[in-house]
């Protein structure tokens, strides 16, 4: 008996040692960013967005958190941000929403992935709420935000395009014509074949870029729009041409095994001609010194259905305010006032003047040639659709994307992979 | 005696819980997950057997199943077999025991990720190790990952990670082996290859019955390795069950199927561990 409650003591003792470690936190007065003790409450609220990691826009982000939490000492923002690589960021938001745990505001993606937690009710109609200011931004990304059933749940901070870019000083020294249309974008491929230069640099594995830029190409952006479920021919008729360009020697020999990174890598270093990437590639090209000899490139379209000029792009990721901390009266003057203050247009070119992307409101002034062509191609395009795999459901367009190979190799026709995609949805 | 048990509750409480709540909770939800069509989070609806029927009708899965059958025999054959061979050699020397002994596990203590991105760095066509060797060599270059070397190449590496685990098994095991065995083995005029098949393989055969269990098992659960240096390609002809498990429950969020894929895991690993421990039941060695 003596043992057994010699025993008991021990978690018992744990458990004040823990406490006292505890109390001490709680008997220190909580004071605000800036340093003062005020009487007034401090109220924490948690963000959530994908500027971190290599997101240039991060910097920017804490900046805009530090200047904000000075002109509002009684704010403390929680900034949980995650890197959008590896899909760690889609994992955090779902396991948060689906516990209860959720953030008060979020930039994320508002495709399929918010799709969820939008029909749960979990975020809120922004147009339904009477304090917040939607003025200003751009007519085009804001109704991108737009969802199915009507409702505004996000808006936008910039828009990103996808496009071609090329190496121009490749082509002036192999004295190849610039691939404005769908004829001499194959004459490109002919002629780059015949060097040592890479036409193109893909991963026919990881082909997000690729898929889209083919079926853009083979059939405009009116089939481009077409739901999975309509089994477009063009779309099956853009697989059926990569296998015919890998056929031409279009890719690296390894295009079914390297990854994205590996093919930009490729582009990186003058070992290829051209490259499909978003408007977010611009860092890396400019961390690898060739960015002045690069110019983005609408995806010829040979297909009826559209015209060269047509685009991936839009604005696919926005700001959102949890159902919970609006409806929460000490948090939602505070949440409120984030939100106004983050999507104001200041804050939005900062960012956007980071990351080099479209802003959603006002402009970016003074920028690289490359950047401003990018931002010209996106302002002239005829036609702007956000990209398949945002569209539709994600095993269906993981399925598309890593049957390429089997495309390529001929054990599968465009139209098979159309189908069997269809029939995952 | 009371007061025993209850020393050995409290104690053991603490790994029950752990246990159950990381383990077996997981274990269990994954089977009801199995039955609904379900990201895992908010989409989720009851579908019954639907994902076992498709499961009966996904040439992936089957071409994955296939795959991981392969690699098992491969690693079951080679890293036990070479580690038995390193083990009986290692055991014969004089000097430099431990030299060895350290050098053989090395491979064990780097993570899987790791050795992944060094073969990846080892395989690639353009800037490879073994290419940039060829092309000093004034050779031509060679595509090393393709659809019908694929899973040789990732073979190769999860082979060379291993075999130090099952190596100290061995070893240790040798080592056990009473001096007194050998001794009259000698005297009767038995030969080093003699003295290797007729004393050392019998007396250690259970422990080579441990290894292959834990090599077959083990073969199952091999995805870092995939997944870093192929991601299962080119054209799925190295996809395994554990990548393609992962492919459908994190890339594409359909952790229904995948909680199915993971079923199919246990089953087969289970049903192989089971024919293993039947077809080499013999009566333990002791000595």
């Amino acid at each position: 008996m003596k043992k057994c409650t010699r025993l008991l003591c021990i978690p018992f003792g744990l458990a004040i040692t823990l406490s006292a470690c505890s109390n001490e936190d709680a008997s220190t007065p909580t004071s605000d960013s800036s340093g003062s003790n005020n009487n007034e409450e401090t109220i924490e609220l948690r963000v959530v967005t994908t500027m971190a990691g290599t997101d240039p826009g991060g910097l920017a982000f804490n900046e805009l958190i530090e200047d904000f939490q000075n002109e509002n000492d009684h704010i403390s923002i929680i900034n949980e941000s995650q890197s959008a690589d590896a899909g760690v960021i889609r994992t955090k938001v779902n396991t948060d929403f689906s516990s209860n745990n959720e953030p008060d505001l979020m930039f994320y993606f508002n495709t399929v992935d918010a799709q969820g937690i939008i029909d749960q009710g979990l975020v809120i109609d922004l147009e339904k709420a009477e304090d917040l200011n939607l003025e200003g931004f751009h007519e085009l990304m804001y109704e991108q935000q737009r969802n199915e059933n009507g409702g505004l749940y996000a808006v936008p901070q910039s828009g990103f395009y996808e496009a071609l870019f090329v190496n121009e000083a490749l082509f002036e020294e192999h004295g190849v014509e610039l691939p404005t249309t769908w004829e001499l974008y194959e004459e490109a491929i002919r002629a780059f074949a015949e060097t040592d230069i890479i036409p193109v640099a893909v991963s026919t594995e990881d082909s997000y870029y690729l898929v889209e830029h083919y079926i853009l190409a083979a059939g405009g952006i009116e089939n481009f729009r077409a739901e999975l479920s309509e089994q477009d021919e063009a779309w099956a008729e853009g697989l059926d041409k990569i296998a015919e360009h890998a056929e031409m020697g279009a890719f690296p020999v390894d295009a079914a095994t390297i990854d994205l990174g590996a093919s930009a890598q490729l582009f990186h270093s003058e070992q290829a001609a051209m490259l499909f990437e978003g408007s977010w590639a611009y860092g890396g090209m400019s961390d690898a010194g060739i960015a002045d000899n690069v110019r983005p490139y609408y995806m010829p379209v040979y297909g009826d259905g559209g015209e060269t000029g047509d685009l991936v792009g839009g604005a696919s990721q926005g700001w959102f305010i949890s159902t919970k901390a609006y409806e929460d009266d000490s948090k939602h003057d505070a949440v409120v006032d984030f939100f106004n203050f983050i999507t104001s247009e200041e804050s939005i070119v900062k960012i956007a003047d980071a990351t080099m992307q479209v802003p959603a409101k006002g402009s970016l002034s003074e920028l690289p040639e490359t950047v401003a062509s990018g931002h010209a191609l996106s302002e002239e395009a005829t036609g702007v659709e956000a990209p398949i795999n945002d569209r539709i459901y994600p095993e269906a367009f993981t399925h598309i994307r890593q049957s390429v190979p089997e495309i390529v190799n001929g054990s599968k026709t465009g139209a098979q992979v159309i189908e069997e995609a269809a029939e995952l949805e | 005696m009371k007061s025993d048990k209850l020393y050995a509750f409290l104690f053991l409480a603490p790994a029950v819980a752990i246990t159950a709540v990381f383990l077996y909770y997981p274990f269990f939800d994954n089977i009801r997950q199995s039955f609904y069509r379900t990201d895992g989070f908010f989409n989720s609806t009851f579908i019954g057997l639907e994902n076992y029927r498709r499961l009966l009708e996904d040439d992936i899965a089957l071409g994955a199943t296939l795959n991981s059958l392969e690699l098992m025999l491969y690693v079951s054959i080679f890293q036990v077999g070479i580690a038995l061979a390193l083990a009986v050699m290692v055991d014969s020397i004089r000097h430099g025991v431990r030299f060895f002994r350290t050098t053989f596990f090395f491979p064990v203590v780097i993570s899987g990720a790791a050795i992944g991105l060094l073969f990846t760095l080892i395989y690639n066509y353009n800037n490879g190790l073994l290419n940039e060797i060829l092309v000093r060599l004034g050779l031509e270059r060679v595509l090393w990952l393709t659809e019908q070397s694929s899973l040789y190449m990732v073979a190769i590496p999860t082979i060379w990670s291993y075999v130090g685990f099952y190596f100290i098994i061995l070893l240790t095991a040798i080592s056990k082996i009473p001096a007194d065995y050998y001794e009259a083995a000698k005297l009767e005029g038995i030969n080093g290859f003699q003295k290797t098949i007729k004393i050392t393989l019998p007396l250690i055969v259970t422990d080579m019955k441990t290894c292959l269990i834990l090599a077959i098992t083990g073969a199952l659960k091999i995805f870092e390795l995939v997944y870093i240096i192929t991601r299962g390609g080119p054209a799925r002809s190295s996809e395994v069950l554990g990548t393609y498990m992962y492919q459908k429950a994190f890339v594409d969020s359909a952790v229904g199927y995948g909680a199915t894929l993971a079923i199919l895991m246990v089953i087969i690993g289970l049903s192989l561990a089971l024919i293993t421990n039947i077809l080499l039941k013999r009566d333990d060695v002791t000595y």
